[in-house]
């Protein structure tokens, strides 16, 4: 690759990013914001096939773009209130300070590192390298991260799980809903939550 | 070999039997002259433009194939009024979705509402990229091919969560979730198909596999037939095709994800879906049918045409599914995918991990161990579908355990009767 292209292909993706990145904190809603994350992750995988990191590059898509992003999407849906404007909460300083120490970090780390040291050829094969790797010299991390996510896979289950309690207690309810009065089917469908009723007069306090 | 060697013998641009012929030709007689950047560049053009006014016309000609075919199977005749035997109805139908008026919802996201249509090409198109129509054919022959297919089918469901979150709909945004719910979902046993080949052949690329399979004088199906079931279905299950196409249910919700969304728009959605099912069928005859080998008469016949009419074969059997198979319940959908495909796509995970350690282990002769391989994998394969069909017939899979609702979780009733009493005793 001549220094033309690669230079134009760079640029490119670093606007790509970090215009991306930009616009995740200046848009209210969250639905644009992930998909304005999805851009700059795009980015970012461009950037790795630009170091010649082409197994990095289709794991990015892969995971961040198709599956961590997805699930994003799935969880602000899930998520009663996601599309309220919160830029008024009281957390706006902590994660500032948390911000701008991240930064702080990062800038220092990239003014520091000796960055001629990477001037060498691509490795070929990185897949199997990385595979080899991970089974050998970092194979500890490697099975810690299998077991947490087994066990994340079985809360998973026992969250939904449905056993003889529950079975009873839906029973009722739809007994409730089948028979009940016009008050306890409300109850039932729209359960008054204590503690969501709190919150939403305190972002209305914010927001006034 | 020796088909292609005759073809690099020859070399010449009118030599049908290998394509490459043309561009290679072209990338010389600009290297002698131009920068290095531009032959790259222009190669990448070539190809995409080869593969676009490919798939373009097949696509026009795939509609009427599909709805002919389906028509045969349901006992009608299918279009037969525009053109002889109704050979001209897509060009009808696509002027006619040209023609029609563009509309958007008054409270959908404008700009999010107009992108999918157009987006929804870019993983459609990517695709073909790592597609090997013979040897050396593919535009880009990445040495993490499979992974590269896989990583760019997924992020299309993106793109349908966008077409119907945005269109502001209630009916669009259900099917928006539950495409992305099966897409979610049945990535697992496609990977774990997918990841079952790669072992065996250790190679992550596209061609790597094809070049394992003429080299070892086997076709997938036959060593893994369980990974080929799983990815088939896997494979319709995210292309939304009938058996599994509860994200467009128009019997539930209208048309899901594309509801409001009309004229060519819609026509956008439809034609990347036939193209969709048409690279996937592609993928399926590369990877489980030997691709553009097969037994040796891909030294006669040009590659290319031999990868094509396994692709044809692979898409008659998903119109043919289509065409035959009732559509299912959502929650039928996953309880196949999480309680069926996945433990077995696992299981021969760990059996093609076993037998490849045994074959480069124990140095046997490929030529016996590998039928006898086959025989074992066949034989495990017709247990497990004989163990699932049993299974099926029991009622705790006709009618699984519904999940734990919120309310139910909390109590129920009489604890929001209790909820209720404190907060009214509060206020």
């Amino acid at each position: 690759m001549s220094s033309f292209g690669f230079h134009l292909a760079f640029w490119l993706l670093a606007a790509m990013t970090v215009g991306g990145a930009s616009m995740i904190i200046v848009s209210r809603n969250l639905i644009h914001a992930v998909i304005y994350l999805v851009i700059s992750m795009l980015g970012v995988a461009g950037l790795y096939l630009t170091l010649s990191a082409d197994f990095i590059a289709v794991v990015q898509v892969l995971i961040y773009v198709g599956a961590i992003s997805v699930l994003m999407l799935f969880a602000i849906m899930l998520t009663p209130r996601a599309e309220r404007n919160n830029t008024e909460t009281s957390l706006k300083l902590p994660a500032a300070a948390v911000m701008v120490l991240i930064l702080t970090a990062t800038v220092f780390v990239a003014l520091d590192t000796d960055w001629g040291a990477v001037r060498q050829a691509a490795l070929a094969d990185q897949a199997r390298l990385i595979g080899q790797s991970l089974i050998r010299e970092y194979v500890l991390p490697f099975e810690i991260g299998a077991v947490l996510l087994t066990a994340a896979l079985v809360g998973a289950i026992a969250l939904a799980r449905h056993d003889d309690e529950d079975a009873a207690i839906h029973a009722q309810s739809l007994q409730a809903e089948a028979d009940g009065t016009a008050e306890d089917v409300a109850l039932l469908t729209d359960p008054p939550l204590v503690e969501v009723e709190a919150d939403a007069g305190a972002g209305e306090d914010g927001g006034s | 070999m020796s088909g292609f060697d005759l073809a690099v013998v020859l070399g010449a641009w009118y030599d049908f039997r290998d394509l490459n012929n043309l561009s290679r030709l072209i990338t010389e007689w600009i290297a002698d002259w131009g920068p290095d950047w531009l032959s790259s560049i222009v190669t990448g053009l070539l190809g995409s433009l080869g593969i676009l006014a490919v798939i373009g016309p097949t696509l026009l000609v795939l509609i009427w194939v599909e709805r002919k075919v389906i028509a045969r199977f349901q006992q009608r005749y299918g279009p037969n009024r525009v053109g002889p035997k109704g050979l001209l109805q897509p060009v009808a139908d696509a002027i006619k979705l040209i023609l029609k008026e563009q509309l958007a919802p008054r409270a959908a996201d404008k700009l999010i509402f107009f992108l999918p249509p157009v987006l929804i090409f870019v993983p459609g198109l990517l695709i073909w990229g790592v597609l090997p129509f013979g040897p050396r054919m593919s535009v880009a022959d990445l040495n993490v091919g499979v992974l590269f297919l896989l990583a760019v089918s997924g992020t299309g469901v993106l793109v349908l969560f966008m077409a119907g979150w945005s269109s502001n709909n209630k009916y669009a945004l259900f099917g928006a979730m539950r495409a992305v719910a099966m897409s979610i979902s049945y990535e697992v046993p496609m990977v774990l198909a997918l990841l079952t080949l790669v072992v065996f052949s250790g190679t992550m690329s596209v061609n790597g596999i094809v070049e394992w399979q003429q080299q070892e004088d086997v076709i997938f199906i036959l060593l893994f037939p369980l990974s080929a079931i799983a990815f088939f279905f896997a494979a319709s299950a995210e292309l939304n095709r009938t058996p599994a196409d509860i994200s467009e249910a128009e019997s539930e919700i209208v048309a899901g994800y594309h509801t409001e969304y009309s004229g060519m728009r819609f026509g956008l959605f439809y034609a990347v879906e036939l193209g969709n099912t048409l690279v996937i069928s592609a993928f399926i005859a590369t990877f489980f049918l030997g691709g553009w080998w097969l037994w040796g008469l891909d030294q006669w016949v040009p590659s290319w045409i031999i990868l094509l009419a396994k692709t044809g074969a692979v898409y008659f059997l998903l119109i043919w599914t289509r065409g035959t198979l009732p559509r299912l319940r959502i929650d039928q959908l996953m309880s196949f995918c999480w309680k069926a495909l996945v433990p077995a796509t696992l299981i021969f995970v760990a059996v093609a991990a076993v037998e490849r350690t045994l074959l480069v282990t124990q140095g046997w002769d490929t030529t016996i161990a590998l039928p006898i391989m086959a025989v074992i994998n066949i034989a495990l394969t017709l247990g497990a579908v004989m163990l699932f069909a049993r299974l099926a017939r029991s009622e705790r899979l006709r009618r699984p355990a519904r999940t734990t609702l919120v309310r139910d979780r909390v109590g129920g009733l009489a604890a929001a009767r209790e909820v209720a009493s404190q907060a009214g005793g509060g206020d």
